[in-house]
């Protein structure tokens, strides 16, 4: 009855991941600018790693031992790094987009 | 002269392209690389040194002396890129600014300059405020990289890793405090000395534990004759030789890396850069 209930949820958070992945990728195909397509990139880099690992993390738990929890720790570390690194990455790239002088996209540029 | 080079790489191109119709097939079991040599290690590395990777084992022990001339390599790089770069004459143009009230001063003689101290700083020539959140993510992660590194080049002998990777990364990990701040805040820890010092010494070590293997009565980089020198289990001796080989690549490696980031990004000046 356990496993049931921990396949479940893992397979859950994955599959919400994945949906977050591909609306991510998509974003970056789809949006029209530099700026832009920065914004689901910076999406699908936390919340999207967040429930992929919390997936892998629930299925690990099929017995309870230090070793398990320990993993798991390790795990959510990766979380933790990436929820520091990637905003800031997004963040000095936009912000080296601003000081290189490239303008955000309007929708008057459009019709010219 | 350039469809001359176009010619020239066509040529070779085509020549390795025939060459590479006589390789065995990827994967082949019956090519002589799996018949002869990796049975060999697979059946033997562990009894006969004690490693549980067996890819540091055939890398530091099996061939010992081609990772050592590798090292060199590396420390070469590091050394054709400071005699290549490297320019020792004063800078044109110097700037300081006023730190209490943010004035640039602008020096254009070469003589002149001014001892940097809590008034005054030694600034870029296009330098830009530098941006709190970046410097703060990097101050937290910087450390967490370096122990990460440490970790890799520690568990070279047990598990994938070793001296390159984590020299690359400790080395990563300086460059990333040149980006996240300026080129002057990591040559101020980091000096010239102190990289060129490391780069030597690293290679030293590697070196210094073949000869002492020597010295102690076997072959070179023989690391089971340093059995008398540790108090620990001789059984393991070879893996703790691999282990100080390991530390040595990773500190040659980190300092080179370092060296040819600073050389290129400053022009050889070493005063300002990205």
């Amino acid at each position: 009855m356990m496993h049931i209930i921990i396949n479940i949820l893992s397979v859950f958070c994955l599959l919400t991941g994945l949906i977050f992945f591909i609306g991510g990728a998509v974003g970056i195909m789809r949006m029209p600018d530099f700026y832009s397509r920065l914004h689901p990139a910076g999406k699908l880099d936390t919340l999207g790693i967040f429930t992929m690992v919390a997936g892998l993390v629930i299925y690990n738990f099929h017995h309870l031992s230090l070793g398990v929890v320990l993993l798991s720790i390790k795990m959510f570390l990766i979380v933790f790094f990436v929820f520091l690194a990637s905003p800031t990455a997004t963040h000095s790239i936009v912000d080296a987009g601003m000081r290189a002088g490239l303008r955000p996209w309007t929708k008057k540029k459009e019709k010219e | 002269m350039k469809f001359l080079g176009l010619v020239i790489v066509c040529l070779t191109g085509g020549l390795l392209l025939y060459g590479s119709m006589d390789l065995p097939d990827w994967g082949d079991p019956a090519s002589p690389a799996s018949t002869h040599l990796s049975d060999y290690y697979i059946e033997h590395i562990v009894e006969e040194t004690q490693v549980p990777n067996l890819v540091t084992a055939v890398l530091a022990d099996y061939r010992g002396y081609d990772t050592m001339f590798e090292t060199a390599v590396v420390f070469c790089a590091g050394l054709a890129c400071f005699l290549l770069l490297r320019d020792f004459r004063p800078g044109k143009n110097r700037y300081y600014r006023h730190i209490p009230t943010g004035v640039m001063l602008h020096f254009k003689n070469p003589d002149t300059r001014m001892i940097p101290g809590n008034e005054f700083e030694h600034m870029d020539r296009d330098w830009v405020p530098s941006d709190i959140i970046i410097k703060t993510v990097c101050r937290i992660l910087i450390p967490f990289i370096q122990i990460y590194a440490l970790y890799v080049v520690a568990h070279g002998d047990f598990s994938p890793g070793g001296g390159f990777q984590g020299g690359v990364i400790f080395g990563s990990s300086l460059i990333l405090m040149a980006i996240s701040y300026n080129l002057k805040t990591l040559l101020k820890r980091v000096t010239e000395k102190f990289l060129s010092i490391f780069a030597a010494t690293g290679v030293l070590i590697y070196v210094g534990l073949g000869v002492l293997a020597v010295i102690m009565g076997g072959q070179f980089l023989d690391y089971g004759m340093l059995a008398p020198l540790v108090p620990w289990d001789p059984g393991h001796v070879r893996a703790l030789g691999m282990l100080g080989v390991e530390i040595g690549v990773g500190i040659a490696v980190m300092a080179v890396m370092v060296i040819i980031y600073v050389n290129i990004v400053s022009e050889g000046r070493h005063d300002e850069g990205l």
